[in-house]
């Protein structure tokens, strides 16, 4: 029985559907509503979907789609796994937690995320921290926020998710474009996006005394 | 000098968002019907300045305590604002 929903993420209220195949193939994309919320959701027949990396591909690629489909909209997204009960258990969730969602809709409206590395090579001899506060700097001009580098390996000089207008897109690729022309010899300058604004919402919900 | 288009996405950089960031929700909430009242609801925003920071929490925190004591439905008015510094940031 399909009646668990598999949730992607929250927009404003707006009628969706979509051929796309979602999570367990779970098609179509569609929306449940909550006064004037939107959850992007599709059936599925587990609570506990598993994480391959098909999985994990379907949940990125209909956020994407949902980002930028039809001129697009924002769009809060949900972690991987957020399956409900029931279209009553969901709209109860979006109710307890309209003011958050409100809120992150606020924050990130009209805006997309962007992904930008920049790595070198194994052992090279940089001035990092200057690199940084140059590209940084470059960078900061033409987005609305950014993260904290998350320097997981000893190769990357710079790794920031960056928060950036829609209609700024472009002027964010000039920006990595003259990077790496300056930068291009010595680092590999790794550009990604978009993405729905996973690093600039954080909200997490829970039914208390249990 | 075209713009640049932005690469596609590798699978690392998938499960690096959609395993750790987003909204999370506990699976007592996801499959029980359960009143506001009992519902916590914790919101960040991340990355933003101190400053605007201290402020959402501060009226996060507002909104908690409403939800916990019942009322939350007074509390329409709420807003909650950029502040100067996080405006200045997206000049």
């Amino acid at each position: 029985m399909s009646s668990n929903l598999y949730t992607y993420g929250v927009i404003e209220k707006e009628s969706i559907e979509l051929d796309e195949r979602g999570v367990d193939g779970g098609t179509p994309i569609r929306t449940v509503d909550y006064r004037t919320l939107s959850a992007v959701v599709s059936d599925i027949d587990t609570m506990e979907p598993e994480r391959t990396d098909e999985n994990a591909r379907a949940h990125d690629e209909v956020l994407r789609e949902v980002l930028l489909y039809d001129g697009g909209r924002t769009i809060v997204p949900m972690q991987f796994g957020m399956t409900f009960k029931s279209g009553r258990t969901l709209k109860s969730v979006l109710r307890g937690g309209r003011r958050a969602f409100r809120q992150a809709l606020n924050d990130v409206d009209g805006m997309i995320e962007l992904g930008v590395k920049l790595v070198a090579d194994e052992g090279a001899d940089l001035d990092r921290e200057a690199i940084r506060e140059d590209v940084g700097g470059r960078l900061a001009e033409v987005s609305a926020r950014e993260t904290d580098d998350d320097l997981y390996s000893d190769r990357l000089v710079l790794n920031r998710a960056y928060l950036v207008e829609r209609d700024g897109e472009e002027a964010f690729g000039d920006a990595v474009e003259a990077i790496r022309e300056d930068y291009g010899e010595t680092l590999r300058v790794q550009y990604n996006g978009p993405w729905a604004p996973y690093n600039f919402v954080d909200i997490e919900i829970g039914a208390q005394g249990r | 000098m075209a713009s640049e288009r932005p690469g596609s996405s590798s699978l690392a950089d998938v499960l690096d968002r959609i395993l750790d960031k987003g909204i999370v929700i506990d699976i007592w909430a996801r499959i029980s019907v359960v009143g506001i009242e009992i519902l916590t609801v914790e919101a960040r925003v991340v990355a933003a300045s101190v400053d605007t920071f201290l402020h959402y929490a501060a009226e996060i925190s507002k909104i908690e305590q409403a939800t916990q004591s019942g009322d939350f439905e007074d509390l329409q008015d709420l807003e909650i604002k950029q502040s100067p510094a996080m405006r200045a940031q997206s000049q």
